[in-house]
This record gives C-alpha cells, structure tokens and sequence, in this order.
C-alpha cells in the first residue's frame, strides 16, 4: 500500500517532487564535491611533501654562508635530522625570455631563480611526482609559468644580458612543494648542473636556502627558536613546514569553504520547501487523514505513509547527488590534481564525501518527523467536517478594503493575502533573500579581493608603485641612489620609503623570536590600523595582528627588541593587518640606524596626468635590480588562482541562485494555484479576467520578492562581512572591509532576481486559464 | 417580452480518457425577460451544467447560446468577464465567499471592479442591500464568525451589486436549514419582483414551487415543462401540490 501511495503522490506532484529532488540532489552534489575537495588537497599535500621530501623549516639568506659553521651546528643538535643548503641564482626578470625573444614579462611580480636538483631532500618533481633530472640544455619550468604564458614542452626560453645568451629547451614541468602556491612569490626553475655553474658565471646574484629535516615536526617551534637565537645566518625571512602546508592548502581551502556555503544554504532551502510541500499535502490529505484517523489506523501508521516519501526521496536525491559528486569532483579538482598531484586513493576519499552526504539526508528525514509530529493532533471530526486542518487567516481582520479610500483593489488585494497568510509567504521570501545573497555575497567577496585597497591588508598602505629592493651586494649605495632619484622627479605626489630589518624580540620565557621590523615615515600611505595607530614617535611599535597574538600582546604592552645585541624596550601603539611574510611583521619608530636590512621598500604616488606605464618602464631601468610593480598588477597576480577560481564559483552562484528562485516560484504558484482554485473560480465568477488574477499574483510576488531584496542586501552586508572576517582572520587580516560592488549588488543582481522570478510567476500563471470553474464551484 | 437568454441545440460532452460523457443533449430552451425560472431533475442530470452553459461560465461542445442577443461562444475571455461583472449575478450552493475579507468587503469586492459608481456610493448601496436582507450588523464579520444563512444573504447582496439583469442560482437552499431556505427563497422571490430574471437549479418542490416556470431534465435533456404562473403567497400550497402531482407522474 506504502508503495502504491507513493508512486500516487509522485505522479500527482511531478513538479514538486522534481523541484524537491533537484534541490536535495543539487546540495548533497556540492557537499560531496566540497569534502571531496578538502580529503583530495590533504591527500595531495601530504603526498606532494612526501615525495618532495619538504624541508621542515628553511631561513632564506641573502648574505654569505660559512658551511662549516652549520655542519657543526647540525652535528651538535639532536633536534636535526638533515641539514641541505640550497644556492638560488636570482634573475632579473627582464633577463628572462619566455614564449619569444623578444618579449619581456615586466609586469610580473614573481622573483625568478635558477636551481639545480637538489641531493637529500626538496625534490622538485614532474607531473608524475618524480624528481626531475635535467641534461645540458634543459629546464624545467614551474607549473605558475605553464599556466599563465601556456607553455608545453619543446617551447624554448632564454636567458639574455647585452653580453650573454643561453637558450633552453623545456623538458619538464616542476611541481615545487615550496613555491607552488601564487601566494608565494618566488618561482624556482631548473637546470642542469653544468648549465647552472655557467649561468652563475655571467649572471644572477645568488641566495640561499638554509633547509632542515627534523627527526619530529612537533618540535619545530621549539627549533625555531632556538635557530634564531644563535649567531646563524638570518638574512632573510623564515618559512616552516607548517606555513607551506597553509600555503599550498589556502587556495582550495577558500573554495571548498564557498562552495560548501552554497551547499549549506540549498540544504536550509530544500528543508524550507518540504515544510512548504508536507503543510501543502496534509493539508490537501485531511479528510484522507481523518477517516484513517476514523477507521482505527494507529498514528503512528499514518506518519510512516508521509515519511516514507520522504525517507525515499532524500535517500534517492543523496544518493544521486553522491554519484554525480564522482563525475564533477575530478573537475573541481583539476587544479589540485596539477600543482600537488593526484594523492592516494584511501577509503576515506569515499567515505567522508559520503558521510557529509548521509547527514543532509538524516537532516531532511529528521526535519520531516519534526513537522510531523507538529501536526499529529489533528481533529477527525473538524477534518471530516471542513476538509482544513488549519484556518488561521480567516479569523483575522487586518485591513479593510471599504476604509482603504485610493487603493487599487489588485494592489489590496494583494497586500491583504500576504497579511493573512504571513507564514506561507515569508518561506518564500527567504528564499528569495537567501537567493540575493548568494550571489551578492561571491560578488562582493570578489569585488573586495579585486579592490586596490586590498593591498592594505597586506601590510602596506595603499600607492600607486611599489618598488621592492632585494639584498644585493651593493643594496644601501642602490637604496640611496634611488632616494635621489625619487627626490628630484617632478611628477611625483608623494613617496615614502620603508627598511625592513631582521631584529630579534625576547618573549616571556626570555628566549629571542626573529622578527621583520619595518622602519620609516608611516604617515604618508597611511594604513587603516585594527586597534590604535601607526608608529609616530620614538619608542613607539605597531604588531601585526598575528604577530601579537603570538606574543600575547595587546597595545600599550612593551616589547623588547634586541637590535645590534643591545635591548630596546618599545610600547605597541598599533595593531595592523599583514597576509605578507606569514603574516608576522612589525613597524617601528626607532633611535638606532637599521642594521641587518633584509629589504627595501618604496611607495610612489604619480601625479595623474602622468602615464603609469611609461613611468614604471622608466624606473625599471633606472633602479635595476629593484622590482617596481604596478600595485594592481601586484594584487592580480598574488591573488590570480584564487580570483580566477572565485569567479567562476560567482558565476555559479548566480546562476544557481536564479535556478532555485525560478524554481522555487514555479512550485510555489503552483501550489498556492491548486490551494486557491475555489477562490479563482469565484473570483472569475464575479467578473475577474484572467488576466487581472495573473496581475494579482505577480503583485502578491513582486511585493514579496522586494521585501526579500531589501533583507537579503542587509544581510549580505552583515552576515557576509563576517563570513569574509572569519576567512581573512585565518590569513592574518581578521577584520577586512567587505567592499559592495555598487552596481552589481544594488542593481543588477537585484534586477536579474526580479526579472526570473516575474518571468517564473507569469509562465505558471498560464495554467490559469485552464482551470475549470464549476469543479470548483460546485457545479456537477 | 423579450427572451434574455436562449439556448439552441447545445450540447455539451465531457471526454475522459476513451469514454464521452453527454450531459448536454440538443437542449433548446428560451428565457423571457423578467421570468423566474426552476430546473429540477434528479442528480447528474446536467441541472447545473445547464445553468452553467447557458450563462457563459463553461464551454459547451456545440450549438448556440445568445444572451441579450450576444452569441456567447464568439466573446474572449475578457468580454465573458465583464458581461458577468455588469449584466449577471451568482448564488452557489455553498456560499463562496473570499476568506480573507470582512462580509463587507466581500459585498462590495465585484461593485468596486466594475467601477461604474464611486466607491462612497457603492458602501452606501451594500448597507441598504444587507440591511434589506436582515445582515447590517454583520458588516465587520469574517465569514467564519457568521451561520450558513447568513452567509447565503450575503452572497445575494454581492450578486445584487452591480444590478444585474439575470440571477443565476446553482441550488442556492442546498446548503441550508429549512427556516434559512425559506428566508432565502422569499427574498429571491422578492428579486423577482422587482424586475430581475432569475434561473435557479433545485431538488427542493418547496423552492420551485415560488417559481413562474419549472423545467424538469434526466439525462441531459429537458423532457417536461411546467408553468405555474406569478407567485402569490396565499397560494403557495395549492402550487406545492401541482407540482408534486406533476413531478410524480414524471417518476421523480
């Protein structure tokens, strides 16, 4: 009988159950992907690092090294358990030919450098995770170069200076567990032994990497530590293990966290249409109730005929969703499975994406039985009687049509039906608001990634240029050179220049923490500080927000600053947000010349008939080897994958949302049609055409949809903002401005809801025409 | 008199599937300006699908159906609406009134579409209609708060509104007790009077019997007629006998 009632109800209500089924199917789908995404980019690292053989901690150093100095402090700690020390040749860009050449990448914001393979540890691998191996006039070339300038192997690049030339032929491409990321801003090519010595003879300036394996990854803060207190080399900031992991994990990790968000906001969609669709079919089903009630069927025999439909449909659509979730994750996991490699299948890459599945089919049954149980109390009689369950709205008053003087009676009447049924209307309107912020949200996310002033999340105030100035031999005699040079430019606004020192802080314990503390005029690209204010006089420090929160710091707190081996209390002024250099950074108002300078860093403001290109061309050359970068440049390609991957999940989300509003609506019209039949057919009766009861539904739904509009804008503004707080806080940046894109979020996007649902409510506002008067009338 | 409405050789068929249903054969049947007219006959013999066909609220299958000389089948939708707005007024059997609006605003609802008098005129005209039929008080009512009588009175107040030239009645007693039939019928009787045409689809002898003209159908056909005249109340019995005596040998 169960089977037979329900293959009934299926046929009866094919649009809802579709709509239902498209709406579990489609959430239990991205749930799957989701969880999907998150065990492949774990598996995938971890494998990537296995076979990359990942240093646990590595001090970059731009100074000379003494070998011998670190063999005896490998020997000596029983912490270590290698030691490698790897010498990068850095490239001025301009130097590097790739595709042509003729054609110079200046715009790029990436530091080149060559390599060879290394011996013990920190493989750089190909795209089948093994350790790459160059012959004499090879090279392999990192993945980010690949994608962005479509490389394949056989294509040749160059490297040229007015005296020296050298040709390659790429053979490979290099997954480099260190430098994959876009987020990391070095890129390290590889070659040939030979050819390497015979590049470091002509060109580049070389860095290293001073890498250790530990015997236990738990004991690595502990290393840390202890690294920096010694008299090493420390010209250069420090990355761990943990920091790659993060790193390489970041871009994945952002869209698996949106696109779960979207699951979870279809999940709560799909639960406010079953109580749409249960409260619909018992109400229809009363009188079928009552006399099962009448004829003895125990409750609890009625309530297994309405949840097993639903027990069927979730586990149908969940399952489906799971199956699908197969064919589309190797698709959302496309990028994953190119810069990290395909991890190892274990069981658990089923059986996560299942589980999180199983629970939004638990969730629906559970959701079910609690709507049930709402509605367990009903009167046979007052069923067998009216046919109603419920009806609430017709005791209540609200306004009065002879009193509303002006009132167009569409409009009234309209009005007047959403007041009555407040209940069944409001579920449509959030849907429709949880619709607008589903895509306002994306938009808004991205419109604020995209925004310039983003930089100021990174650290540094907002300008025009950016001109970084690495340790070179010669660093200081360039740094002034280009002061002077600054100094006498006519179409300049504004600069203002930084030094970034490698200092130690003490902590608690009294042991030494490095930190990069930045010196120089604050006041000029002002930064908008979390808590308190820039450095403004001497003694004064600004943290980043999770530097201090590692040194348990809040402002008005001194800190200690070893400088030169001499302490130097400061008191913290500020609190800023960093996403740079781990996002660990500090800025100070100090009495002592900067020692131990790491790197420089300009801000230039250009006057604004001048032509930013022309001018960042004209640097480039005067301030070789300095990087001068276009700030919007810089953004867009620190941040290309994850814009990239953010607006295709925008454009997702838009066109999902447009789906379940256009869906949503039709299934609502028809039900709200199939509830109001008698009241149309008296309406008809009384001289209403047709076409005046499809205005008064679309004014009923019009008035609905821009309630929601209004809601969902202002939730978009608060919830979305802290969603983007909760995400920017795990980067470093807890408390980013969510940016409104002014046209697509007031406007736009909006209107394209608008224009759906208007055209949803008028194409299922046809069947109308075909409903017959008198069945419902009474007629014979 | 003139006729008002006319039907020739209507027929009506209901497809379901592979079987046809003939509920309408070949009537033809003439309405005079002014009359009041009953339709009895035993259940499903197409009774108020003849009340419907007639005026203009279902479709029929074939032959003609002239209301004040207007071929009904040739109007669109919207000249169908608005000759019901302004030239017909409705009674079902149940009520049917708007849930969502007072007794009140129900009455005035089509009079406010049709827009031919202004709004203060039109509250001012349902007053005297409701307090004709004994309802003025339950102005303010939702229609949950009011009896089955009451609601039916109501529903004869909105049909009156636009001042219709023809009442259609789908058995408007059906629903209600005998003293609410009565009242009712008196009332419909006293439309009547006053000038309007009224068509009414009934079991009851004691309804029809305040009629002019009885037409009694079985399957789909009108096979017998009978005219009892202007209604008078004292002779309300003798009329109520007639008819019984006719019907029974008609086997009803």
């Amino acid at each position: 009988m169960i089977g037979h009632m329900l293959k009934r109800d299926v046929l009866r209500n094919k649009t809802i159950t579709f709509t239902l089924l498209t709406f579990i199917t489609l959430s239990s789908l991205l749930m799957a992907s989701a969880m999907s995404m998150v065990v492949d980019v774990w598996a995938s690292v971890d494998r990537l690092f296995q076979q990359a053989k990942v240093p646990h901690f590595v001090q970059m150093h731009a100074g000379s090294i003494d070998q011998q100095r670190l063999d005896d402090f490998t020997k000596k700690q029983p912490l270590i358990q290698a030691q490698q020390t790897v010498e990068m040749l850095n490239i001025d860009q301009t130097t590097l030919f790739l595709k042509n050449r003729q054609q110079i990448d200046h715009n790029s914001v990436m530091d080149v450098s060559f390599v060879k393979q290394n011996q013990s540890f920190d493989f750089l691998l190909n795209l089948h995770n093994e350790k790459v191996e160059m012959a004499s006039g090879e090279i392999g070339v990192p993945l980010y170069y690949m994608k962005k300038y479509d490389l394949h192997i056989g294509d040749q690049i160059w490297l040229a200076t007015d005296e020296f030339e050298m040709a390659f032929t790429i053979s490979t491409f290099i997954r480099d567990a260190q430098m994959n990321p876009s987020l990391v801003s070095s890129k390290r090519f590889v070659v040939n032994d030979m050819d390497w010595q015979m590049i470091k003879a002509h060109m580049g300036q070389s860095e290293y990497l001073l890498e250790f394996l530990l015997k236990d990854t738990a004991q690595l803060h502990e290393f840390e530590q202890m690294y920096q207190s010694m008299d090493l080399p420390q010209q250069g900031p420090t990355i761990t293990y943990t920091l790659y992991k993060v790193l390489n994990a970041a871009t994945e990790g952002l869209i698996a966290f949106v696109i779960m968000l979207i699951s979870a906001l279809l999940i709560f969609i799909a639960l406010l249409c079953i109580r749409f669709i249960m409260m619909a079919a018992l109400e229809e089903d009363a009188r079928e109730i009552a006399v099962m009630k009448a004829i003895g069927i125990p409750r609890k025999q009625i309530q297994k005929l309405y949840l097993t439909k639903y027990i069927a449909l979730a586990f149908t659509a969940s399952t489906a969703g799971y199956v699908l979730a197969l064919f589309i994750s190797p698709l959302l996991t496309k990028n994953i499975a190119l810069y990290m490699g395909v991890g190892k299948q274990s069981v658990w890459h089923y059986i996560i994406p299942c589980a999180g599945v199983f629970v939004i089919a638990l969730l629906i049954i559970g959701y079910c039985q609690l709507i049930l149980r709402k509605y367990q109390h009903i009167s046979t009689v007052e069923a067998l009687r009216t046919g109603h369950l419920t009806e609430k709205s017709s005791s209540k008053k609200g306004l009065l049509l002879h009193r509303s003087k002006k009132v167009n009676i569409h409009v009234f009447l309209g009005i007047k039906d959403i007041w009555a049924r407040l209940n069944m209307y409001s579920v449509i309107g959030i849907v429709y608001m949880m619709c607008l912020f589903m895509m306002i949200v994306p938009v808004n996310f991205l419109y604020t990634i995209q925004s310039p002033s983003f930089i100021t999340y990174m650290g540094a105030g907002h300008s025009q240029i950016r001109i970084d100035l690495q340790q070179t031999v010669d660093i200081e005699q360039r740094f002034l050179h280009m002061q002077e040079t600054l100094r006498t430019d006519p179409d300049i606004v504004k600069y203002a220049s930084f030094i970034t020192s490698g200092y130690k802080v003490e902590l608690q314990d009294g042991k030494y923490d490095s930190i990069h503390v930045e010196t120089g005029d604050f006041s000029i690209f002002p930064l908008s500080y979390l808590k308190g204010k820039a450095p403004k006089q001497l003694g004064d420090i600004a943290l980043s927000v999770l530097k201090a929160k590692e040194l348990e710091k809040d402002i008005g707190d001194d800190i200690v600053l070893l400088i030169n081996h001499q302490k130097h209390r400061l008191t913290i002024s500020g609190i800023y947000q960093d996403m740079t250099n781990g996002g660990k950074t500090a800025k100070a108002y100090l009495d002592v010349p900067p020692t131990n300078i790491l790197w420089y860093t300009v801000n230039v403001d250009m006057k604004q008939s001048i032509i930013l290109d022309d001018k960042l061309e004209a640097y480039r050359d005067a301030f070789y080897p300095a990087k001068v970068t276009d700030v919007a440049h810089y953004l867009a390609q620190t941040f290309g994958t994850t814009i990239a991957q953010l607006q295709l999940v925008t454009k997702f989300a838009i066109v999902l949302a447009l789906a379940i509003a256009s869906l949503m609506t039709m299934m609502f019209m028809k039900m709200l049609l199939a509830k109001e039949a008698t009241q149309i057919a008296i309406m008809r009766s009384l001289g209403f055409t047709v076409q005046i009861l499809r205005l008064q539904y679309t004014i009923r739904i019009v008035c609905v949809v821009l309630l929601a509009i209004v809601s969902g804008m202002i939730l978009a503004q608060t919830i979305g903002q802290v969603l983007l707080r909760q995400l920017g806080a795990i980067m470093g940046a807890p408390n980013i401005a969510l940016l409104t894109h002014p046209y697509m979020s007031y406007l736009i996007c909006p209107l394209l809801l608008l224009s759906i649902v208007l055209i949803a409510v008028w194409l299922s506002s046809k069947g109308l025409k075909q409903q017959k008067m008198l069945m419902k009338l009474g007629g014979e | 008199m003139t006729t008002i409405v006319s039907a020739q050789h209507v027929n009506k068929v209901y497809k379901m599937g592979e079987t046809q249903q003939h509920v309408l054969k070949n009537i033809e049947l003439a309405i005079k300006e002014g009359e009041f007219i009953a339709i009895m006959g035993p259940s499903g013999s197409g009774k108020s699908t003849l009340l419907y066909a007639v005026s203009g609220m279902d479709q029929i299958t074939s032959g003609r159906v002239l209301f004040q000389d207007k071929e009904l089948t040739a109007l669109t939708e919207e000249q169908l609406a608005a000759l019901r707005l302004q030239t017909m007024g409705f009674i079902f059997q149940q009520s049917h009134l708007l849930k969502n609006l007072t007794i009140f605003d129900n009455i005035i609802l089509a009079a406010y579409l049709a827009k031919i008098e202004n709004r203060q005129t039109v509250n001012r005209r349902a007053l005297e209609l409701m307090k004709g039929m004994g309802i003025e008080e339950l102005a303010n009512h939702m229609i949950t708060q009011v009896s089955g009588g009451q609601l039916q009175r109501a529903a004869i107040c909105r049909a009156l509104m636009n001042n219709p030239r023809m009442l259609f009645a789908d058995e408007p007693t059906g629903a209600l007790n005998t003293n609410a039939a009565i009242e009712v019928m008196d009332i419909l009787a006293d439309i009547h009077q006053s000038g309007t045409t009224i068509m009414l689809v009934t079991h009851d002898i004691k309804v029809a019997a305040k009629t002019e003209r009885v037409l009694f159908m079985v399957d789909g056909q009108i096979v017998a007629e009978h005219t009892l005249g202007t209604y008078k109340k004292e002779q309300l019995k003798a009329r109520e006998e007639r008819l019984v005596g006719w019907l029974s040998q008609l086997g009803f």
